[in-house]
This record gives structure tokens, C-alpha cells and sequence, in this order.
């Protein structure tokens, strides 16, 4: 039985698709890339998979993990996953914690809510968090506030948030968008090795094709609400099928050839 | 709390001024120059001197003892109305931003319509069926409050609601209710002290208004609002009498407002100066 079965899945809003039909499978273990462009559908499928979608969208097809059909569960049921059996991180590391509560806090925050610990049992797992993600000084960032630590310490603080629970899936929404390059290789590579570490399957959702193929064996690549290709990264780059496929592609070596001097002016 | 007040000059200024209605409130349980409504004739219209020290009034009564004991009204107005106001409209506007979209906008159009309604006609309505007391002014201002702070409320809650960071905490799994504790109140907490301390402002205005129209505590009790309304007939002759009462709701309007303030930055860690 796989991880998670995503089959048929639709997503609308109104009359308006946003997710149209799309169909996947992740094993245990494993990995799997979604690309496209904004508006493809990417987040709003890690969102519906996560139960959080607006209330405004209507959903059908079926989600199932770890054989419990994800679809038409309650909020309630649903809240039992989130943060415990599937982890997620954000794109914005900045607005995605709480500026006035201690680091320390929001991240023992799923672990008192999932596991039952206390304050204290939670704090101190806590620690042992900050020092997994490769954080200095844990004892010092625990007590800190969002706003005094840098972007990417404040991603190492969601990772480590995403990951308190021991979650059999983590989905990574954009988790390096918002940082420096010198930091997103830093941070794409902790989490790489975490998921390897912990044996997570791994969804990581970007726009950025060396990205992805830095993180995950498959992609699928989406364009408006369709998975158009879905193929192994090395295929993907030799032989795309899709057209827009294609256009990653050349997007992506354009930057490559540029930084080796075959591109020419830039 | 030294630390938080150094250069916080709102604050500072603010927490005298509220220090000073303070102690009136605590000397009036102890002493007065003269008891606050003892008559006397031969004091009519008494000028600042030794023997009166802010004047007498038409009857000689004593104005810095009324000053005084009127500090127990206005603050037991101030501090029950606010309380009215802050419990009924914190918990509406937090129950309305978190309510589901069908039940949201009858609830907003219910706020809508309170708020239009104003404030003295519910006195006036209260006061014609209960008989106008201190009571009744404190219920028309609470209400009448209330519902402008269930609407700033729930446009504050709406957007916290709508952040990252709430987002973030359902995907840890968090309920809702753990959601409006930890992070909608908390985030919510410095747009509070504002609303509150406009809200003390407010209810002192109210009840100074409430009680000039008659509406309010009724005589003799002394109460800073009713001696503007007497002192009205006499502005020509003694127009101290008028500003006694207004220097007085004055001190206390401009320093809960500054206190609000001044708070607000102590609450904000982004405001403070690095020290975790």
C-alpha cells in the first residue's frame, strides 16, 4: 500500500478549476517534486492534502494516507494528522511564526498538542530540535523571538516545527523562495538529509526546476491545475515530452550557461 | 518596569495623571477639606482662597471636596463600563471572525446596527424605565461601547486570523480554540489596551455628558459631569466653576490615553530594544 494515493483530485472555486483531475502515488520513503508556475495548482494541492484549504473551495476525487481517505473528513479528524503524521513548511520562514510568542514555545507546540507532553517535556525536545536543524546556541533561540534571528534560522525553526512529531510525510511548500541562495543550498541540503534520516516520504513543491532536482528523484510538472508530465528528473531533462516541460528546461540553462560564459550577455 | 518606562514619555506622563485621579479616589474614603454637600450660604459664590481653596459654588458648597468625591463616580463609571464593553465586544468580535462564512455577515450587520444606535437615546431609554442612576448611565455606555469594540475587534482577529502563523499552527494541528489562546489573543492584545484605554476615555466623556443632561448619577451625589452642567448658569459670574470639573475629566481622559499608549510599546517585542 502506497504512503499517500492522490487520484482524481479537483479542486474549484466557484466555476473557476484550480486543480483539475490530478492523479499521483508516493511510497514510503519516497519522493516526489511539483513544479509549475503560480496558479498551476501545486500549493493548493499540498493544502488540500493538509485539509486546509479555504472553505470557499470545493474538493472532490480521493486523498488517501496511510490508507484513511483524507477527503470528506472532519476538521477535527483531520487536525489528528496535521503536524503529527504529515509536517509542512512554509515559504515566508518570517510570517509563518507567531512574532510574539518565544521560538522555544512554537515548537514544542506540536508536540504538546499531538503527543500529550507538557510545557517542559516539550521544551526540552525542543532543544534537541534546534540542535538537529543545526542551529547555534539552542538554549539562546529557544528564548528568542521570530524577529531576532535570521531568515534562514527562522526556516531551520519551521523545519524543525514540521519535524517535532516524527511525521511520515513532509510537504515542503516553497521552503526557499524567500532566502538568500546562500542560504536556500544550506537549507535544501538539511533538508535532505533530515528526510533521509528521519525516512520521510518528501512532496517539495517549487517553481524552480535545479531546485527540485537537487531534492527528489520524480517531478511532476503542473500547469493549470493539470500534472503534464510526470516523470523521473534525469528523463525530464533529456527527453521532455511537454512543451512546457521544455521551457523549464531552457530556463534552467539559460542560468547555467550564462554563469560557465556560453550564454553570452546577460 | 523601570526599564520599560525610561524615555517612554506617554507612559510616564500618563501614569501621573492617572495617579493623581487615583489618589483622589483613595483621599475621598479618608478626607476631605469639608463635607462635599454641607450648605453654606455666607460662601456663595466663595472666590480661591485659605478657607475654600478652589471656590464654593452657589449654595457655598466646598468645590475641591465635590472634585474629590466625584472621582468615585467617574472611576466606578470608567472601570464598570469598560469592563462591560471590553468582556461583551472581545468575545463577539472573536466569535464573529472565527464564525463560518453564513453566520458571519447577519452577526456584522447585527454590530452594524448597535453601533448606529446611539448611546444617549439608550440612557434616555433605560433612564425612563429603570429611573436615571449611575447604573443606568454605566449599562447605555457599556453597550453602546461594546459594539465599536466588537467591530474593531473582529476586523483585528480577521487578519490574524488570515496571517502565516495561523495558518502554520493548523498545520501543527492545532484546534481552534488553542488558536484563538495562543495566537489571536496574544496579537490582539496591544490593539486591546487601545481600545480599553479609549474605552475609559469614552465612558469618563459619557458620564460627564450623561450627567449634565440629567441622565446620569442623580443629585445630590457629587459627580464631575453634573457640576459642569451647574456651573453652566453661572459662567458669566464665576466661570471657574466650569473649569474645576473640566481640568479634572481632562487629567483622566488624557492620561488613559496616554497609558494606552505607552503600554502598547512595552507590550510590542518588535518595539523593544533587543533583550532576550
Amino acid at each position: 500500500m502506497s504512503l499517500l494515493e492522490v487520484r482524481d483530485l479537483t479542486i474549484s472555486f466557484g466555476s473557476k478549476k484550480v486543480v483539475d483531475c490530478i492523479t499521483f502515488t508516493l511510497e514510503k520513503g519516497a519522493r516526489i517534486g511539483l513544479i509549475g508556475e503560480s496558479g498551476s495548482g501545486k500549493s493548493m494541492t499540498s493544502l488540500a492534502i493538509m485539509g486546509l484549504l479555504p472553505d470557499t473551495a470545493t474538493i472532490s476525487g480521493s486523498i488517501t494516507f496511510e490508507g484513511q481517505e483524507l477527503i470528506g473528513l472532519s476538521d477535527r479528524e483531520h487536525s489528528r494528522l496535521r503536524g503529527n503524521r504529515i509536517g509542512m513548511v512554509f515559504q515566508e520562514p518570517l510570517t509563518a511564526l507567531n512574532p510574539l510568542m518565544r521560538i522555544g514555545k512554537q515548537i514544542a507546540g506540536p508536540l504538546m498538542i499531538h503527543k500529550g507532553s507538557s510545557l517542559k517535556e516539550g521544551l526540552k525536545k525542543a532543544l534537541e530540535l534546534c540542535t538537529k536543524v543545526g542551529l547555534p546556541d539552542p538554549d539562546r533561540i529557544l528564548r528568542a523571538y521570530p524577529h531576532q534571528l535570521s531568515g534562514g534560522q527562522r526556516q531551520r525553526i519551521g523545519l524543525a516545527i514540521a519535524l517535532a512529531c516524527e511525521p511520515a510525510l513532509l510537504i515542503a511548500d516553497e521552503p526557499t523562495t524567500a532566502l538568500d541562495v546562500t542560504v536556500q543550498r544550506e537549507v535544501l541540503n538539511l533538508i535532505n538529509a533530515l528526510v533521509d534520516k528521519e525516512g520521510s516520504s518528501l512532496i517539495f513543491v517549487t517553481h524552480d526546476l535545479p531546485v527540485v532536482s537537487a531534492m527528489t528523484e520524480n517531478v511532476a510538472v503542473m500547469q493549470l491545475g493539470k500534472i503534464v508530465e510526470n516523470a523521473s528528473v534525469a528523463s525530464l531533462f533529456h527527453e521532455p515530452a511537454h512543451e512546457y516541460s521544455r521551457r523549464l528546461i531552457s530556463a534552467a540553462r539559460l542560468a547555467e550557461d550564462s554563469f560557465s560564459g556560453k550564454g553570452g550577455q546577460l | 518596569m523601570r526599564k520599560a518606562m525610561k524615555g517612554n514619555v506617554s507612559l510616564i506622563a500618563g501614569s501621573i495623571m492617572v495617579s493623581i485621579t487615583f489618589a483622589l479616589l483613595i483621599l475621598s474614603f479618608i478626607w476631605t477639606p469639608y463635607d462635599p454637600l454641607a450648605v453654606n450660604p455666607e460662601d456663595s459664590f466663595a472666590g480661591v482662597s485659605m478657607r475654600h481653596i478652589l471656590g464654593a459654588d452657589k449654595i457655598g458648597r466646598d468645590i475641591l471636596s465635590q472634585i474629590i468625591v466625584g472621582s468615585r463616580v467617574t472611576l466606578f463609571v470608567a472601570a464598570l463600563a469598560v469592563t462591560i464593553a471590553m468582556t461583551l465586544g472581545v468575545s463577539a468580535g472573536i466569535l464573529i471572525a472565527v464564525a463560518s462564512r453564513r453566520y458571519q455577515s447577519p452577526m456584522i450587520y447585527a454590530v452594524n446596527i448597535a453601533l448606529a444606535f446611539p448611546a444617549a437615546l439608550l440612557a434616555i431609554i433605560l433612564a425612563a424605565v429603570y429611573g436615571a442612576s449611575t447604573i443606568t448611565a454605566v449599562t447605555a455606555i457599556g453597550l453602546a461601547t461594546a459594539a465599536a469594540v466588537a467591530q474593531v475587534t473582529r476586523r483585528t482577529a480577521h487578519g490574524i486570523l488570515a496571517s502565516d502563523y495561523v495558518l502554520a499552527a493548523h498545520a501543527s494541528g492545532a484546534s481552534t480554540w488553542r488558536i484563538i489562546r495562543k495566537h489571536v489573543m496574544p496579537n490582539l492584545r496591544a490593539s486591546l489596551l487601545i481600545q480599553a484605554s479609549a474605552a475609559v476615555s469614552v465612558s469618563v466623556l459619557a458620564e460627564s455628558s450623561l450627567s449634565y443632561l440629567g441622565l446620569g448619577t442623580p443629585p445630590p451625589a457629587p459627580s464631575w459631569g453634573r457640576m459642569l452642567a451647574g456651573s453652566q448658569q453661572y459662567l458669566f459670574v464665576n466661570p471657574l466653576l466650569a473649569i474645576w470639573p473640566g481640568i479634572a475629566i481632562v487629567i483622566v481622559v488624557l492620561g488613559f490615553n496616554l497609558v494606552g499608549d505607552g503600554v502598547r510599546e512595552v507590550f510590542d517585542p518588535t518595539l523593544r530594544r533587543s533583550d532576550s
